[in-house]
């Protein structure tokens, strides 16, 4: 009874110390979200629960597409108003993981009878997301180091500005949810590997379908967990529940994936997919191997891994090969091959070159996207390689090919952010173990000075890990002295609160405008709103046909359909090289080689944005050379991009620059009626703010278009295309009409005058007769 | 052509029953009133044409005359707004719509009660006002950025009416001085922006001759093409209003291009393009937003007055001719002023059934929905005028698992005067009002349990590894 009763209270103390554990861990990942949920919502704050910036205004109108006409609609949907006059059939060409996550969202709300407009759903996603990758995360940084690095890693992607450039509210876009996929796919793929169970290899699988659903992005994880198991294999570390997990996780992945209309047979077909099957066939053979090696003498398997596997390897090899001359095997994409050299699609590509995102990354992006984080990730890797084992080999894999890909482009900082937070988490942990654990009484105030979420981290870390550290305790403890624990304390907290800060200032400055509307403030602080490119795109959707095609630049394609719902020519989804080259040429052509191509494309409106006014600098104009030299790819004969520059090889847009630059579509639409405007009492008239020059053709006569609408700073500016009756030809009354009478008839050989009957006859110097009544 | 003649057949029988019956309800001309002395006077100054006399009538016969007919030409028959009828010490009266005997059935009658009937050989005076929307055509009908907006107004030198009458004088107000024509039938004279016509003296009874006056108007014509208005009583002390309004400047249409820069540089007031208008909300009014389908429109402010609020609204861009718009404003306010408890226990609501959205405005088409709190019952309407009552609908809210129910009515073609209240009786049991916070504790409530009972018990197949090492 009694050895009962000590049994049930040594039970119960556990559970209590598990049951705090427990609590804090949930406080410290609750606040997490909440801090990550809050530092997302500067935009929404300041401006209003808007859609942000380009794409995900696509994304919006697709998912407010689904929500009205139901999924199977959505899945056959052809969009008519896009790439006029070829259309989209926008079921087969998107991931639809985002639409059917907030669709599903909606739906389950309005069960509820909550009724949240689906735009609001939206808007909120990525931040609520947000959350679950703080969590996802968390888990998979406890599988690889602890329960406080996890802690840690999950604080830094709750609040890292990497992280929140593509998750702030209004930002409705694919990354949003698919850093939580990637996240959780690969918790749930180091779970698998660690138990060998076939439970969480298809739980990974399912989530790989998710992220596959969801973004392009899935790439990365079909190439990185092969690679995993790849090294894993070269390392000696192959084992029976490496190869359930990878077997299991590979053709449920496989098959799931295809279920996926715009992915369908790619993961067979492709050479961005071959990867992982070659991976699938070598885990088998080595598997078949190390059934043979229990079997053969030692030499016999020598000899057979050497041949076999000499053989088996050339084989593979010149099937892929072959395969993919036979055109069954797609080579690689030239988004893909713009990985591997960075030149290649400046020279090849000019569209992918041409959005900033895909420019390689400046080292100050590093640092401003992860502050504290990136000089501390590599002390995380390294305790990662030096404690290696199968679950840390794969985040090894994992941060060096971030690290590779986030230096080629901007825009895969983000696959980076995640890896750097949990490597920064493991190192943070590892010397807060070091420095701190011994002095709960010291270290308190420190820790409540800080954040709430740091604090409650740290708390954890000593009550959680004071039975492991008792090793490292005894080895180090004469070595740091108690100064100088304190002070690397208080330095670490330091540096935790000026990440803080600095997350917080980078996602209120830089990565929380809406960017369809534009702030300034004047010298006394007062905001201005300049809301210029909805004015356009209302005006637009109001007082234009329904049918009518307006012809803009391709970033604007998405805004104009979701905003304005006309019909547009070429859209950010930029799938058509030669139909935007084709736009590009009317822009930069002369007006009437302008108004050939435009009436071939049906264009009733043409919409160019222009920054002169207010000094916007994205605007149309310089952009232009993109479109010259997009154009110049598909037309070389017609454009070239050294037509557009001057003499000494400079884009000027004043009196000097180039002729061509100065009568082309682009730059008479943008200057039309600006040379007359004068902007204040100093400057000339026609003082360009952007590019600060006076333009160089101020008298802008305008054919075959006519101003339709300018926005109140004239960010937007829509002219109508006329109908080939309206131009050159000013309609007059008949009665007004005269017709000449000096033609001579060459066919009469008696060079008679012809008479036109009833003509009057005007004698000069005499009025002529008027009739009274 | 035997066809022809069928269609003819057709039409004869059809015209024959339709004068049935209009003879069957027409009201017959009593021939012994006259109209002693009639003084209009037209006001042009707005895109409404409103029209005020005061008639002096007489009764000639020998027996009491107790109504009097207003008639009004066929022109008007589709524009006429708003008509109110009141006699001389300004007490209203009732006016309904008749036919005539004796005149053609396109022509609009108004058969007035009198609120005392007129003895033989006495007089009595009446007041009379109408309003007409879409009186004033634009001629010519589209213009440049830089023209004038210059409208047309057709009307009748003389009173029309079913009674001969014997004194008449018309004053016609328009907007500015320039007048481009205007039609003489002497005695006629314009002295500033006013034009006078008349005496007129010993007319016969349904006289016309037709009146035309070309000017110039820059007021605002601004139509409400559409007004959606939802009202949503809540019993915890709110009443949200959000209307959803289509606007589209009905003058003379925008022909050729719109230029910014000239836009720009004309800074005088007197244009006829729409930059902004205000709208009159209630003096509790709070939480405004004002906003359409791509969200906020950041430009509007808010001016609380001493017994009203003036809200300026500019559309996201300044409205030209034949130019349209649509926006969603929306606002609470107390519901104290508005919603009362009857002794029986019955609540009553007066709400607006239509509210001010611009001065002088002119509204096409309104709808009206008026959202009543879970679980009324025993409802009765009563409205200020004649609304077509659409079948009640089904509205949930949040967290209503039960619809409420919403009243919905519509109407065309109303102007300010239309600005009224409608009343809403009906039955509510109190304890309603704490439906949905005893609903939401419930599923908190739930929800906790079920955590708790997961936390405690022990689902796993495998027994607790820590119980094994302990």
């Amino acid at each position: 009874m009694s050895q009962a009763g000590t049994k049930k209270g040594a039970v119960s103390k556990i559970n209590k110390n598990v049951a705090i554990n427990s609590l804090i861990v949930f406080v410290v990942l609750l606040l997490a979200w909440v801090a990550g949920f809050a530092s997302r919502l500067f935009a929404v704050i300041r401006f209003e629960s808007i859609i942000h910036e380009f794409d995900p205004w696509f994304n919006y109108r697709a998912t407010a597409y689904m929500v009205k006409h139901g999924f199977y609609n959505f899945l056959n949907w052809f969009d008519e108003r896009a790439w006029y006059p070829l259309g989209r059939i926008v079921g087969g060409t998107v991931y639809p993981g985002l639409m059917l996550t907030s669709g599903s969202i909606h739906y389950i709300l309005h069960l509820l009878h909550i009724n949240v407009h689906i735009r609001d759903i939206c808007v909120f996603l990525a931040p609520i997301f947000s959350g679950l990758t703080a969590i996802s995360t968390y888990f998979l940084t406890k599988e690889l180091w602890s329960t406080g690095a996890g802690l840690f890693a999950a604080c830094f992607i709750a609040i890292v500005p990497g992280y929140i450039s593509r998750s702030v509210a209004g930002s409705y876009d694919n990354e949003g949810i698919a850093i939580f996929a990637l996240q959780f796919t690969y918790f749930l793929w180091i779970k698998s590997v660690k138990t060998g169970s076939v439970f969480w290899a298809v739980a990974a699988s399912l989530s790989y379908f998710y992220m596959v659903s969801a973004w392009g992005g899935y790439v990365f994880i079909i190439n990185l967990i092969p690679l995993h198991v790849f090294v894993l294999l070269l390392m000696g570390r192959f084992s029976n529940r490496l190869f359930t997990s990878y077997t299991t996780f590979y053709i449920l992945g496989l098959v799931m994936s295809m279920q996926i209309p715009f992915v369908g047979f790619q993961p067979i077909r492709t050479s961005e997919h071959m990867a992982a099957a070659g991976v699938f066939a070598l885990l088998f053979a080595v598997a078949v191997l190390k059934y043979l090696q229990s079997m053969l003498s030692k030499s016999e398997f020598k000899s057979l891994v050497i041949f076999g596997g000499l053989i088996a390897a050339a084989v593979v090899f010149v099937t892929v090969v072959l395969l993919t001359y036979a055109g069954y095997i797609a080579p690689w994409s030239g988004r893909f091959y713009s990985l591997w050299d960075t030149g290649y699609a400046k020279i090849h590509i000019p569209i992918i070159a041409s959005v900033s995102e895909h420019q390689p990354t400046t080292w100050f992006s590093f640092f401003f996207d992860l502050h504290v984080l990136i000089p501390t990730f590599p002390a995380g890797l390294w305790y990662c390689i030096k404690n290696v084992n199968d679950e840390r080999v794969f985040v090894i894999l994992y941060a060096l090919s971030a690290v590779y890909f986030a230096g080629v482009m901007v825009r895969l900082m983000l696959t980076l952010t995640p890896v750097v937070c949990m490597l920064s988490g493991v190192a943070f942990s590892v010397i807060l173990e070091l420095f701190v654990k011994d002095e709960d009484s010291n270290s308190h105030p420190d820790t409540e000075n800080d954040e709430t979420s740091h604090g409650g981290k740290r708390l954890y870390d000593k009550a959680g890990k004071v039975p492991k550290i008792i090793k490292h305790e005894s080895k180090e403890q004469d070595a740091i002295g108690p100064n100088l624990r304190s002070i690397a304390a208080v330095v670490f907290v330091l540096l935790l609160m000026l990440f803080a800060v600095h997350c917080t200032w980078v996602t209120s400055n830089a990565y929380s405008s809406p960017s369809i509307v534009l702030a300034s403030y004047g010298s006394d602080g007062t905001r201005q709103i300049l809301d210029d490119f909805r004015e356009a795109y209302f005006w637009l959707s109001q007082n234009t046909a329904d049918d009518a095609r307006v012809m803009s630049w391709w970033d604007y394609g998405y805004q104009i359909a979701g905003m304005a719902n006309r019909t547009t020519l070429v859209d950010n989804n930029t799938w058509n090289n030669s139909h935007i080259a084709l736009v590009g040429k009317a822009m930069s052509s002369n007006e009437s080689a302008a108004y050939e191509i435009m009436t071939a494309l049906d264009v009733d409106y043409v919409l160019v944005i222009f920054g002169g006014v207010i000094g916007y600098s994205g605007d149309d104009i310089n952009k232009f050379l993109w479109m010259v030299r997009i154009a110049e790819g598909e037309h070389p004969k017609d454009i070239k991009e050294s037509d557009y520059f001057t003499e000494h090889g400079e884009f000027r847009v004043d009196a000097e620059g180039s002729p061509t630059l100065l009568n082309c579509l682009m730059y008479k639409l943008s200057y039309y009626k600006f040379g007359e405007l004068k902007l204040d009492y100093r400057t000339a008239s026609g003082y360009d703010r952007t590019r600060n020059a006076v333009i160089g053709n101020k008298d802008i006569q305008l054919t075959y278009l006519e101003e339709a609408y300018t926005t109140e700073h004239w960010l937007v500016r829509i002219y109508r295309v006329k109908k080939p009756d309206e131009f050159n030809r000013p309609r007059i009354p008949v009665a007004n009409r005269v017709i000449k009478s000096t033609f001579v008839s060459k066919k009469n050989s008696k060079r008679k005058k012809g008479v036109i009957k009833n003509k009057p006859v005007i004698v000069k110097g005499k009025k002529p007769a008027v009739k009274t009544q | 052509m035997s066809e022809n003649k069928k269609i003819e057949i057709m039409w004869k029988i059809l015209i024959f029953c339709l004068f049935f019956t209009v003879i069957n309800s027409a009201e017959v001309v009593n021939k012994n009133v006259i109209n002693r002395k009639v003084v209009r006077s037209i006001d042009l100054n707005s895109q409404l044409v409103k029209i005020s006399g005061t008639i002096t009538l007489e009764n000639a016969g020998k027996e009491a005359v107790g109504n009097y007919l207003i008639g009004f030409e066929r022109d008007l028959q589709g524009s006429i707004a708003y008509i109110t009828v009141q006699d001389s010490l300004k007490t209203p009266l009732k006016a309904g719509r008749v036919a005539v005997v004796g005149a053609g059935t396109t022509e609009v009658f108004y058969n007035v009660q009198l609120k005392s009937n007129v003895e033989p050989g006495k007089t009595a005076t009446i007041l009379y006002e109408v309003v007409l929307t879409k009186a004033l055509p634009p001629y010519p009908s589209s213009i440049t950025q830089k023209e004038k907006q210059l409208v047309r107004y057709f009307g009748n030198h003389y009173f029309y009416s079913p009674y001969y009458t014997e004194y008449q004088k018309t004053d016609v107000l328009v907007s500015s001085r320039a007048v481009e024509t205007y039609s003489k039938l002497k005695p006629v004279s314009q002295t500033d922006s006013t034009i006078s016509y008349g005496p007129y003296e010993k007319v016969p009874a349904y006289s016309i001759d037709h009146m035309t006056i070309h000017y110039e108007n820059n007021a605002p014509f601004l139509t409400v093409t559409r007004l959606e208005r939802t009202i949503e009583v809540s019993h915890w002390g709110n009443i949200a209003i959000e209307e959803a309004i289509e606007i589209k400047h009905t003058g003379a249409k925008l022909k050729g291009p719109f230029s910014r820069y000239d836009y720009q540089r004309d800074t005088s007031s007197n244009h006829h393009s729409i930059k902004s208008y205000k709208t009159v909300l209630p003096a509790l009014a709070h939480s405004i937003y004002y906003r359409d389908m791509n969200g906020n429109i950041s430009t509007s402010s808010v001016k609380p007055k001493k017994d009203y609020i003036e809200l300026e609204l500019r559309p996201r861009f300044p409205l030209f001719g034949g130019w349209q718009s649509s926006y969603i404003l929306g606002y609470s306010v107390p519901s104290y002023p508005y919603l009362f408890r009857k002794s029986n226990g019955e609540f009553v609501l007066n709400v607006r059934l239509l509210d001010h959205v611009f001065d002088d405005m002119a509204v096409e088409e309104l709808e009206t929905n008026i959202v009543l709190p879970v679980g009324v019952s025993n409802i009765k309407v009563k409205t200020p005028y004649e609304v077509k009552r659409l079948p009640d609908g089904v509205a949930y809210k949040y967290l209503d698992n039960i619809g409420r129910t919403v009243i919905r009515a519509s109407k065309s073609n109303l102007v300010e005067q239309h600005i009224q209240d409608i009343e809403i009786t009906y039955g509510w049991p109190s304890h309603m009002l704490l439906h949905e916070p005893v609903l939401v504790s419930i599923a908190l409530f739930l929800t906790f349990i079920i955590v708790i009972i997961y936390v405690r018990l022990d689902f796993s197949i495998r027994k607790p590894e820590h119980a094994k090492k302990d």
